[in-house]
């Protein structure tokens, strides 16, 4: 038995990861031309069936300049400033938030719980987050609102949710927004080669090899969803957690292998880049941009996110002539350069959701468009960078999740627990959620935004 | 054996919580933190307990805390490096396959997948590589099978039962194989009975069973129990996973098999042989990468204008060559931690990092040779460029991760997160001032001089170390550097002038040597120690003070522990 192993150092090298499904997979698709532009293909939607409403959530870290910000005007009648401004055109389909609180109780510094707070609004668990940072917290202790209305859309799509990142980091809870429920952040993927191979690998694949994978995925799923449940009972407490939740994901993959595959164009895209490097971040922006558009154009999902960078980010905005955002972000409130760059790398964000809703907009879906179907929330797990601030957190939401939101208003609070906002989106997305979080229980939805 | 008990007590997981005010010691999440202040510490030891069976057996530790409780040990998954170091030694397979795995947890220091429970998209990256790897031992069947081929499904399952039972480290237990060969038919049938796609399919299945993905141990049961020993074969992994970094070998399942490690002796002269391993090596790389921070280095960008020398390359370099001097001392050096924390030498082949030391190697020099570094300069894992790059800023030094690093990781005390409000960048460079001025406001404000009291005055003595672990005599602005550090809250306080100065300190001080333990401990059982473990402890402390802190002694020792050997049984 020992003649075919090496010993670390004689072992051939391989190179990594030659799937051999998703490789012959891609090549298929290279070879055809359904690399086509960026069409989708939803006829029956465009025939008249009622197109689903989407959820997307966007998270840009490090806190805003209120000052620049904030619009002047009315509710109704407003100005966008400076930071805000690259969205002119999507005023009459915006909402902007303004005067929320994101409560923070119990463990965690002010990022920490910036971050774990923003879509779950409950507390941090106690953990090990002991390292070189003198962190002491742990996950969040509950589900993010996309997950939980996730849950209740049920079987619904391919993906009950897909998570897009663009340079999150490493797994802790400074760099983790989205969450299944207590102690489980879902890590959002920030390869843009391998989102596309989970996404549209199948596409363009001759059926009966797909058949053939198919059946052996089900096969090997048969196997491990048993080893799993034979598991299940001989632990308690978090470890059964633990293996219930592999369960958990085990059967959606098995739902999702017996589903036929969709019919979608994936969009065209130039991989290869390394998706870690800074000098790429607006790169990989676009191309996780564009696959999340496509995944919900042809509902491969309802529900997705996309993250960029993490709490603390150092991102370096070289491209917009600023410096690394986190340091930048402390500055003090009369230094020119962080004014000038903080602006200035909120602009860019905010350049990036204009791409982003010019994509939704351009796909039309029955008498409107994506981007009209759908709930677009971006936040941020600060209020500005130099104070850690929970209050006023900068929300902005987009689209009228087909005519459910009144759009078009600069809407006002007073240290309004964002909770609400999370209760709203979920009530927007018609599932019956009243309370969300236990940072501000019981607290129903947001007045004025949607009832 | 008292002296370390309260040495223990002193130098462990203390938090230092009194530092500023508002903090709570508490919500620093280390069991233990709150109540290590001794008072339990005499008697739930156990050590002076003669009241048990009386089994206990001076040649072996456990018994010593056979009335002792352990921590209590959670779930686990393998890590991004065990998986790879697993399917290396399952398959022969070198290489890479978990380069789109999500990032994995860190528990203290150290990398151990022991919290949050998986989502859909790490199943589906489990089954992205098993596939992959299934397709790649799959290639050549000739290769693979320890039978003839032709033989079929003969052949199949007799190769097919082996590589269950050491994927799954342990015998297969009724139906085990029978649902094994379940998948390699339904494989062969979805390819018209096509052997190699059968058994392609068959071991995709194995690479996802959570019997090889997770460190799945129960304990022998015994009733009544809350504490109960490991059975063989969970040993022989913990052993494994803790010495290799990898899954056990042939000798290993073995003495599993026999039983052998079931007593003192059995474990010791496994740990012996796997020690002599040149596997070993991995383990030691894994465990200094990590506890120095340094295993993701090359993620680390510097200014390029400041240092155009520093690339992710030559980051790469340090990082290997903070192993390659902890394998050298502990595998062909006397093993001591004194001469891991002062010896002046590195091992490191690349010349950018020789330019870096300022260095230049000897004549005929072979690769891999050490080479004498500037005993002025350089002492010991500390002032290794690696560790000093990786806790600075891109543009300058940095006094407070440096000092943190210090208190933390070689001291174990751990510092409560800045004030939520506070405004912690650090400030821009600046050419007038040193960066002892410049960070002057951490100890002149009294909010902040509780805690950085304890902190800058380490780092700054690392002030000759630049933003890359060059030795430098200016600051990047030209002022001369003022490296006068001092060490507090320790058992070598004092004052000390730079690096070298703060390295002989650290070789004298038992809190140092306490926390080294300690961290391998951690390290060892991919979790933070409690008051539980104790006992434990003290007894892993006493044998590394008493073989003059051979860091092998020390990997024994805590693999003959009650806490390495023993499990807090299932409610």
């Amino acid at each position: 038995m020992t003649k075919r192993r090496t010993s670390p150092s004689t072992a051939t090298p391989k190179r990594k990861n030659r799937n051999f499904s998703r490789r012959a997979l891609l090549g298929s698709i290279g070879a055809s031309a359904a690399l086509a532009p960026f069409i989708p293909m939803l006829e029956s939607q465009a025939g008249g069936t009622a197109a689903p409403k989407r959820l997307v959530l966007l998270f840009s870290p490090n806190g805003t300049l209120h000052e620049r910000w904030a619009p002047t005007g009315t509710e109704n009648d407003f100005q966008l400033r400076e930071i805000l401004s690259p969205l002119e055109d999507y005023k009459d389909q915006m909402c902007i938030l303004d005067g929320l609180e994101v409560i923070r109780q119990g463990l965690g510094d002010g990022h920490q719980k910036g971050m774990a707070c923003l879509w779950t609004g409950n507390q941090l668990n106690a953990g090990d987050f002991g390292g070189g940072d003198g962190g002491s917290a742990g996950w969040a202790g509950a589900a993010s609102i996309d997950q939980a209305i996730a849950d209740r859309l049920g079987n619904v799509a391919a993906y009950r949710s897909l998570e897009f990142g663009v340079q999150n980091g490493g797994a802790s809870n400074w760099s983790r927004m989205i969450y299944a429920g207590s102690d489980s952040p879902v890590a959002a993927e920030n390869n843009p080669e391998a989102m596309f191979n989970r996404l549209f690998a199948d596409l363009g694949v001759d059926t009966s090899e797909l058949e053939r994978i198919k059946a052996e995925r089900r096969s090997v799923l048969d196997l491990v969803h048993a080893d799993l449940e034979s598991l299940q009972n001989k632990y308690s407490s978090s470890d059964k957690a633990k293996v219930e939740a592999h369960l958990e994901a085990i059967r959606e993959i098995e739902k999702r292998n017996d589903l036929a595959t969709p019919t979608c164009e994936p969009p065209m895209q130039d991989y290869g880049l390394n998706f870690d490097a800074n000098e790429n971040f607006p790169a990989v922006s676009r191309l996780m941009i564009d696959q999340m558009v496509m995944s919900l154009a042809c509902d491969l999902t309802r529900v997705a996110s996309l993250q960029w960078s993490r709490s603390v980010s150092q991102t370096e905005f070289s491209w917009v002539g600023a410096g690394r955002h986190h340091d930048l972000s402390h500055l003090g409130n009369e230094d020119n350069t962080m004014v000038t760059e903080i602006t200035a790398i909120n602009q860019w964000y905010a350049e990036e959701v204009k791409y982003l809703l010019d994509t939704m907009a351009a796909i039309p879906e029955g008498d409107g468009t994506l981007l009209d179907n759908s709930l677009v929330v971006w936040g941020n797990e600060l209020s500005r960078g130099n104070s850690h601030g929970n209050h006023p957190v900068p929300f902005v939401t987009f689209g009228s999740c087909g005519g459910a939101i009144q759009t078009g208003r600069w809407l006002t609070y007073d240290r309004v627990a964002h909770n609400r906002l999370l209760v709203s989106m979920a009530q927007v997305m018609d599932t019956d959620i009243q309370s969300f979080g236990n940072n501000d229980p019981g607290s129903g939805g947001l007045s004025g935004f949607f009832t | 054996m008292q002296r370390f008990i309260l040495m223990g007590a002193a130098a462990g997981l203390v938090g230092l919580s009194g530092c500023y005010s508002g903090f709570d010691a508490d919500v620093n999440g280390f069991g233990g933190s709150s109540d290590s202040n001794g008072e339990s510490d005499g008697d739930s030891n156990g050590n002076e307990g003669g009241d048990s069976d009386g089994d206990i057996d001076p040649d072996d530790p456990a018994s010593l805390c056979m009335d002792a409780d352990v921590g209590p040990t959670s779930l686990r998954r393998l890590t991004a490096e065990q998986y790879d170091h697993t399917i290396r030694d399952l398959l022969g397979l070198d290489g890479g396959y978990t380069a789109e795995f999500s990032p994995d947890e860190r528990i203290g220091a150290f990398k151990s997948n022991g919290n949050a429970a998986v989502v859909e998209l790490q199943v589906e990256e489990y089954m992205d590589a098993a596939e992959a790897v299934a397709t790649d031992a799959t290639t050549d069947l000739t290769v693979l099978l320890p039978c003839d081929a032709a033989t079929g499904d003969a052949c199949a399952e007799q190769f097919l039962g082996d590589f269950a039972m050491r994927a799954y480290r342990r015998p297969l237990e009724a139906g085990e194989l029978d649902r094994v060969l379940a998948v390699y038919q339904s494989g062969k049938d979805a390819s018209d009975g096509d052997m190699q796609s059968g058994l392609r399919v068959a071991i995709a299945a194995v690479l996802q069973s959570p019997f090889f993905l997770y460190h799945v141990e129960f304990g022998q049961p015994s009733a009544g129990d809350d504490v109960v020993p490991l059975g063989n074969y969970e040993l022989a992994s913990r052993l494994s996973y803790f010495l290799w970094d990898s899954m056990p070998d042939d000798a290993l399942f073995d003495a599993a098999a026999t039983g052998s490690l079931e007593t003192a002796d059995g474990v010791r002269e496994q740990v012996d042989r796997m020690l002599a391993s040149p596997k070993a090596q991995e383990t030691i790389a894994s465990f200094h990468q990590q506890w120095l921070g340094v295993d993701e280095l090359e993620h680390v960008e510097k200014d390029p204008e400041l240092f155009p020398l520093y690339d992710s390359t030559l980051a790469a370099s340090m990082k290997d060559d903070v192993a390659s001097f902890a394998q050298w001392v502990i595998t062909e050096g006397d093993g001591n931690l004194q001469t891991l924390l002062t010896a002046n030498v590195t091992l490191t082949d690349d010349p950018r990092l020789h330019e870096l030391y300022g260095v230049v190697p000897p004549e005929g020099r072979l690769p891999g040779e050490p080479i004498e570094l500037p005993a002025d300069q350089r002492a010991g894992l500390l002032t290794m460029p690696g560790v000093l790059a990786e806790h600075a800023h891109p543009d300058q030094t940095s006094p407070i991760l440096r000092g943190v690093l210090l208190r933390q990781e070689f001291l174990c005390q751990q510092l409560p997160p800045p004030p939520p409000d506070v405004d912690n960048v650090p400030p821009s460079p600046s050419p007038d001032a040193t960066t002892r001025e410049q960070f002057a406001q951490h100890t002149e404000d009294p909010a902040c001089s509780g805690c950085h009291v304890q902190i800058d005055p380490l780092g700054f003595g690392l002030e000759a170390y630049s933003s890359v672990g060059a030795f430098r005599t200016e600051e990047d602005n030209g002022l001369p550097i003022d490296d006068l550090g001092e060490v507090v809250l320790s058992d070598v306080d004092g004052e000390f002038q730079g690096g070298v100065e703060l390295a002989g300190k650290l070789a004298e001080s038992e809190f140092v040597q306490d926390c080294v333990s300690r961290q391998w401990f951690r390290y060892a059982l991919g979790r933070i120690e409690t008051e539980a473990d104790s006992c434990a402890l003290d007894g892993i402390a006493e044998a590394f003070n008493e073989s003059d802190q051979d860091v092998r002694v020390l990997l024994r020792e805590i693999a003959l522990s009650s806490a390495f050997r023993f499990r807090k049984g299932d409610a």
